[in-house]
């Protein structure tokens, strides 16, 4: 009985949060134990847990298991918040890969955009430095059961770097998660072949000087990573370069390189660098990856594809191709995981997810693919599964978070804090519910 | 055969077409008449029709008589053509010889709403039916060579730019004045889609230029019925002057020659000269195989170019992914496109238009080893050419009267003869340039006592750039050649030091072809000149070499002889034919299926909700009954669907796909003369991937870069049927209108802030003014109407208005206005608007904003068409909320989920189910907003949208419930007809991996020669979206927006 009114205080708090919010405060640092009871728990790492309790404490995940409320002290009772989750399930958060959350708000009106710079050599510059936390996108995103984002610069080669956030902040450095570093390259492409023939060779040889160009640049930064090395050693050590510096833990591995990278030949200059230089690499597209299995493999290469919901890309594919290729990846044992290359729209995450299960994967690796996968691909070892020392971010749905047909997120924790998950569309919604 | 055995045939000379200059000599001289007889030879007379050994008596310009048997006039100079061809002179009825003029280049600055106008001529720049061509030939003996080589004799020529291109000429090729080659001066008018030189920027789509040719075929009625009425006494014509429409009359009366760039186009122009009930002769484009049935059934005669694709590029998988399916087909079926035409007995010309005039005739010959008919090929060359230039009477036969206009060969041209030489009104044309090809060879060259071989061969200097090298030789000996010079005289030019063979000192030779081989004369050190005679050494090389025979011939000669050497490639095709000729076509037209589907959940999308256990059976195309437990009547299919789902089949209120030559006419702020039902692409894959997403209907609208777009066209995705055929029949007409940033041009560029409107402010003006000049237009029209018809005779009737008229339909109801919309400012102003001028708004669509005006748009009665989660792309959409359709619906507005995305469009289905996930719709209800709801906006509700027996069984199947994101479509019905099965998507998935084998296959073992061809570029159109700004004939325009 000495639960009831916290339960309901929640229940309440649930329903009636959206008509009393009109601001949206990032939740303050658990300061109370969270004991989820009787989910059904998709734990990502252990399966499917039906009737199980999950015990979330300072941030993680301290048990997973039944009755994990049998005996509690009168000091852990007031100390824990108790959600009933009778046939509720509850789900690692989703990890956005691959978005520009925070970097645009309003894509066509431009002193909003903040993705892309100009050059093709900028692997100094990181997203970290203009993410918004306050973009009205990101509670929209919430909303959809996604608790991380990969935040990617766009643009030509060498684009900079990436970081991980949780979709709660205050600011960047609040949102924040350690995470590998990440360098994107944008492979070099012909986008639209010209029908002139001088033309046509025109762009064929600046689409190569393109590729000599990220060659030579790759091979300067190694130069600089030798003289770096040599220092103390070697009289003819580079002088400082911002660029090359900042890409020193790539070389040191230290860093993952993000490629950017559809067809197969695209791919395969990618793994041909890759081994040059020996970089930790994560093919990012990869339309065509599946058809390079083994030299994927070889390279230990990760895949994030994030076109599940695209065309063929030509015309003679199989009409359901993009839908099938994330079953392809799984076949041909390259590992991947699932992105949605997007600002607002990256929100829809889970439906891609859903949509590869309808074509091959099993409904638990299409849930891996937007949750575990990546998080291991970042490089971070404490997201994405329901386990006992994982990060105590999880959430709450009514039905499957990758059907919108059932899906209802109820409620979302970040590392035990929980969210509020009001948000623009919610606020206009309630104002004219009132019209 | 029929032949005549009497003798002689005797003459009567049509002079009256042919203009007989007597040229003003300075010094008088007599005519004299000129008699030639060309005898012993083989005379091809007209198609089928042939003399074996006769002579073809020459009196000047004019074949005087054929001569089987008898005297030879005495007068007549005698050429022994014994074992020669004598062909009617060939016909090329589509070229733009003789023509050197340019339109004068304004230089204006973009974007150009307005030309300047030079001359009383059309306000549009693209518009040159007043051009009459004949005033511009300037012959042109260079480029009649083009022609002359391949034994053509006359053609038919206009320049070839602009939409209506004016009437052309025909004209003989003979190097004469221009008054004596025309043959016919005002032969046909020449009509394209491609706007050509225009500096203009209306039409910058293909259903611009269509509209803009209706509008300027009724401007031209209605100028010519009234220009020469008089008002009130006044005498003096009151019409202004427009000469371009003056030159239209009587257009009834001549065939319009009409050039469009694809087969979805060459329809186009059917359709267009159908409606208007006039004949033309198309231009083919060499594709016309793959719906021959179709267009048959228009039965205009086709002149067609022989151009047949490069082969695709395949050596790496690389580039081999790049190339489709359709392209390997008709790199494979090109040869087969005349032999097609001409079974279907539909009249045809060729052309040389589009190919290089040496491939013209290893084309032909490739057609006719596909199975053409050595007669129809000739006809197509001479009679039908004839027919379609005006010229029958006098040219395209050998017969006496006409012009004395023909080839001499030897041997059959059809096979591997050789032209020998070309007669044009009745001179001879020597043909002395040479090819190198012609010279390559091994020769036994003598002179003086010398006796020594001459090997002439091609060095490749670098890639497609050749040069000759040679040697002289005797014995083991062997003297390399230098300066080895191929003279535009056709003369061969090289040195050679015969020091060793005693001759001492550089040696100059220079050579030509003879009649027997080679000749010439070599110049030594001391400046000697002696005669050098060769004669051919291979027997290969002496075909090649024979005298003065034009370098086309020769280089056909050439490739036959690889040819031949095959059989009859027809029966080796392994690329299928399908509908559309695309992957995943249809080899066979589904049939109307009878069938009993059982036992499975039916969304019936009317008011029996969901129905568990239930059947449905479907015959003639409709749904007949809805119930449990239905007994199969006989002759019914039974479909066991346990556990699936059964429903209606999705209806997209917003789609751009399936569309050519542009969605926007983004030009001026008006176009409602624009008709997307003119541009229907039938081979787009996006019809057979929306069945896939369970899709059957979808309203294609035009995009929303002007206020008042072009009016939209419902489409059913009947994949494999032609355009008109999938067009929804008896839906009501609509058209799309546009408001916020788009219309005002806001993401544009700093160039466009020209155009009124640029506010929403001047949205409304703009929309107040169009609709008043509708009105205006509508009582002009009416007074009109009502005057008896005494008075119309004399009163100048008002001049038509496409794009008013479409407009005025919306304010009588007549024409359905979905309107592009997103704030709720523009929405009110708009309902408002359309109170004011007693119109109902049919749909407003995206309408993001929706809810905020939910009451006002139910008040109105207007329906809502919606994305369920976009925003924020643009400032305008960054109140859109997720929950519009849920507020929209609970305040009673009829709404619905559209796509207008090609890739969203097929899942249509989840983004239906996102209104659950959001606001709690029910099922029901979400899968009303795709199905019925969209079928009333679009006002097709009593023939689709629901599970309701009587209407048209457009029905999708599904293996899982179909709001789920696990549901996918098992198959897809239009009308009763299975276009879509995933069964059946399998296998053509394999299928069409298969037939990429075997094409590629056979286009690596092919040699060079069959690789050869046009370099064919595939119309690389754009998806098109509501904003895509697209100019069709761009390549005018360089970075047009």
């Amino acid at each position: 009985m000495q639960y009831l009114p916290t339960t309901l205080l929640l229940t309440m708090l649930m329903v009636a949060m959206p008509v009393i919010a009109n601001d949206i405060v990032p939740a303050p640092k658990q300061s109370r134990n969270v004991l989820i009871k009787n989910a059904t728990v998709h734990t990502v790492s252990q399966g499917v847990l039906s009737n199980t309790d999950v015990l979330i404490e300072n941030g993680k995940i301290t048990a997973v298991g039944s009755h994990l409320d049998s005996t509690p002290t009168t000091a852990e009772i007031n100390e824990t918040q108790i959600v009933d989750a009778s046939g509720k399930h509850l789900y690692p958060g989703l990890i956005a890969l691959d978005t520009s959350l925070g970097l645009v708000e309003i894509d066509m009106s431009r002193p909003t955009v903040d993705k892309a710079e100009v050059g093709d050599i900028n692997p100094h510059i990181s997203a970290a430095s203009a993410y918004n936390p306050d973009s009205e996108l990101i509670p929209t995103i919430r909303y959809n059961g996604i608790t991380h984002a990969q935040i990617v610069p766009s643009g030509e080669g060498l684009a900079g770097q990436s970081v991980v956030v949780n979709l709660d902040a205050w600011t960047i450095e609040d949102a924040l998660t350690p995470s590998t570093a990440q360098f994107h390259v944008y492979w070099p492409q012909i986008k639209r072949m010209p029908e002139d023939d001088k033309e046509k060779i025109k762009v064929i040889e600046k689409n190569q000087d393109a590729i000599n160009k990220l060659n030579i640049a790759f091979e300067d930064g190694y130069r600089y990573f030798l003289s770096d090395k040599a220092i103390g050693k070697d009289e003819t050590s580079a002088t400082h370069n911002l660029r090359w510096q900042a890409m020193l833990p790539l070389y040191q591995g230290k860093a993952t390189l993000f490629a950017h990278a559809d067809s197969v030949g695209q791919i395969e200059q990618v793994i041909a660098l890759a081994k040059k230089y020996q970089f930790k690499l994560v093919i990012v597209g990869g339309y065509d990856a599946w058809r390079l299995a083994s030299s994927l493999r070889e390279v230990k290469a990760s895949v994030i594809y994030p076109h599940t919901f695209s065309l063929p890309k030509r015309k003679d594919e199989p009409i359901d191709l993009p839908f099938k290729i994330p079953s392809l990846l799984t076949n041909a044992q390259i590992p991947f995981a699932l992105g949605f290359s997007s600002d607002w729209d990256s929100r829809n995450l889970p439906y891609a997810a859903g949509y590869s299960a309808a074509y091959g994967l099993t409904p638990e690796q299409a849930l891996k693919s937007v949750t575990l996968d990546a998080a291991t691909l970042l490089g971070i070892d404490d997201l994405g599964a329901i386990a006992v020392g994982y990060r105590g971010s999880v959430v709450l749905s009514e039905g499957d978070i990758l059907d919108p047909m059932t899906n209802k997120i109820e409620a979302m924790w970040i590392d035990g804090r929980q969210i509020d998950l009001n948000n623009r569309h919610q606020q206009l919604y309630q104002k004219y519910l009132k019209r | 055969m029929q032949i005549n055995n009497k003798i002689i045939i005797s003459c009567s000379i049509i002079s009256s077409l042919v203009s007989q200059t007597i040229f003003a000599a300075p010094n008088p001289v007599t005519p004299v008449s000129k008699l030639t007889a060309l005898t012993h030879a083989e005379l091809i007379i007209s198609p089928g029709k042939r003399l074996n050994n006769a002579t073809l008596l020459i009196e000047n310009n004019r074949i005087k008589a054929i001569i089987e048997q008898g005297d030879i006039p005495a007068a007549a100079l005698q050429i022994d053509l014994t074992g020669y061809t004598i062909y009617p002179g060939f016909i090329d009825p589509f070229t733009d010889y003789g023509i050197e003029f340019e339109y004068p280049k304004l230089g204006l600055t973009r974007p150009v709403y307005d030309i300047k106008r030079i001359g009383g001529n059309a306000e549009n720049g693209a518009i040159h039916s007043e051009k009459e061509w004949f005033n511009y030939v300037y012959p042109n003996k260079e480029r009649a060579k083009d022609w002359i080589n391949n034994g053509f004799t006359s053609v038919q020529t206009s320049k070839l730019d602009g939409i209506f291109r004016g009437t052309g000429v025909s004209l003989s090729l003979a190097d004469k004045t221009a008054n004596e080659v025309i043959y016919r001066a005002r032969s046909q008018p020449f009509m394209a889609f491609d706007k050509g030189s225009s500096e203009q920027d209306y039409p910058n789509s293909l259903m611009g230029s269509i509209a803009l040719i209706r509008q300027t075929f009724a401007d031209a009625n209605w100028y010519n019925q009234n220009k020469n009425k008089s008002v009130n006494g006044v005498t003096s014509s009151q019409v202004e002057f427009n000469i371009a429409f003056e030159q239209l009359d009587n257009l009834t009366e001549k065939p319009i020659v009409f050039e469009t760039n694809n087969l979805n186009d060459l329809f186009r122009a059917a359709n267009l000269l159908k409606e208007h009930k006039l004949s033309g002769y198309l231009l083919g484009n060499g594709q016309e195989y793959a719906r021959i049935s179709e267009l048959k059934a228009f039965n205009y005669p086709l002149i067609l170019p022989l151009n047949y694709p490069q082969a695709p590029e395949v050596a790496t998988d690389d580039a081999e992914r790049e190339v489709s399916l359709a392209e390997l087909r008709h790199w494979e079926r090109a040869a087969t496109n005349p032999v097609v035409v001409a079974n279907a007995e539909l009249p045809f010309a060729f052309t040389q238009y589009g190919i290089k005039s040496d491939a013209f005739w290893p084309r032909l010959r490739q057609a006719i080893a596909q199975g053409l008919t050595e007669e129809k090929a000739l006809a197509a060359l001479t009679t039908q050419a004839a027919e379609m230039i005006g010229t029958a009477e006098f040219a395209g036969k050998l017969a006496p009267g006409y012009m004395a206009d023909f080839v001499v060969t030897k041997g059959n041209i059809f096979k591997d003869g050789q032209i020998y030489s070309v007669w044009l009104q009745g001179q001879e044309q020597s043909i002395n340039s040479l090819s190198q090809e012609q010279l390559l060879g091994d020769y036994q060259l003598s002179f003086n006592n010398f006796s020594l071989d001459l090997s002439l061969q091609k060095t490749e200097v670098k890639a497609g750039d050749s040069s000759i090298k040679g040697t002289l030789s005797s014995g083991e000996r062997s003297i390399s050649l230098t300066h080895i010079k191929l003279e535009d005289n056709g003369r061969l030019s090289f040195n050679a030091d015969l020091s060793s063979a005693g001759i001492i000192g550089i040696s100059r030779f220079t050579l030509w072809l003879g009649t027997d081989g080679i000749q010439g004369r070599m110049v030594d050190a001391q400046s000697r000149t002696t005669n050098v005679a060769g004669v051919t050494i291979v027997q290969s090389a002496a075909t090649i070499k024979s005298a003065a025979t034009a370098k086309s011939a020769m280089s056909a000669t050439d490739q036959e002889h690889k040819q031949s050497t095959k059989v009859d490639i027809s029966a080796n095709l392994v690329s299928q034919l399908t509908f559309p000729n695309v992957a995943y076509g249809l080899s066979e037209a589904p049939k109307v299926e009878k069938l009993h589907i059982k036992n499975a959940t039916l969304w019936t999308s009317d008011k029996q909700g969901i129905l568990e256990h239930a059947d449905l059976l479907m015959a003639n195309g409709r749904i007949e009954k809805v119930g449990q437990q239905l007994s199969t009547p006989s002759g019914y299919q039974v479909l066991d669907a346990t556990g699936k789902h059964l429903t209606a089949g999705i209806i997209d209120e917003h789609s751009h796909i399936a569309i050519n030559g542009g969605t926007n006419e983004g030009t001026d702020a008006v176009t409602s003369e624009v008709r997307i039902g003119d541009i229907i692409n039938p081979e787009d894959i996006s019809i057979y991937r929306a069945l896939a997403g369970g899709v059957t209907s979808a309203q294609l609208l035009h995009g929303s870069a002007n206020p008042i777009g072009g009016q939209s066209q419902l489409i059913k995705m009947k994949w494999g049927e032609s355009a008109e055929q999938l067009k929804f029949a008896n839906a009501p007409a609509s058209i799309k209108f546009a408001l916020g940033e788009n219309v005002k041009q806001s993401n544009w560029g700093e160039k466009f802030v020209q155009r009124f409107p640029q506010t929403r402010m001047g949205v409304k003006a703009l929309f107040e003014e169009t609709f008043d000049a509708a009105l205006a237009y509508e009582k002009v029209l009416k007074a009109y109407d009502d005057l008896r018809s005494t008075d119309k005779k004399k009163a100048i009737a008002p001049r038509p208005s496409y794009r008013l008229q479409a407009v005025a339909e919306v304010l009588k109801q007549q024409r359905d206005v979905h309107i592009h919309s997103y704030v709720q400012s523009e929405i009110l102003m708009f309902l408002r608007l359309a109170e004011a001028y007693r119109f109902k708004v049919q749909t407003f669509t995206h309408v993001l904003e929706g809810y905020k005006v939910a009451s006002e748009l139910a008040a109105h009665g207007a329906g809502a068409s919606t994305f369920a989660d976009w925003w924020a792309y643009k400032f305008e959409v960054y109140d859109a909320i997720p929950q519009n359709a849920c507020l929209m619906q609970n305040k009673g507005v009829l709404t619905s989920i559209n796509s207008d995305d090609y890739e969203m469009q097929r899942r249509l289905n989840q983004e239906a189910a996102k209104s659950m996930m959001y606001c709690d719709m029910s099922k029901e209800d979400a899968w009303n907003m795709v199905t019925i709801n969209p079928a009333k906006q679009l006002r097709v509700d009593e023939f689709v949208g629901s599970l309701t027996p009587g209407k048209m069984a457009d029905l999708v199947l599904w293996n899982a419930e179909p709001l789920s994101i696990y549901a996918k479509v098992t198959q897809a019905w239009v009308e009763g007809k299975r276009y879509f099965d995933r069964d059946q998507d399998q296998l053509a998935q394999q299928a069409v991996v298969n037939e990429r084998a075997a094409l590629i296959q056979k286009i690596l073992n092919s040699d060079d020669k069959a690789k050869a061809g046009e370099k064919v570029t595939p119309l690389n159109e754009p998806q098109w979206h509501c904003d895509t700004q697209y100019n069709a004939w761009g390549h005018n325009h360089q970075g047009a927006q």
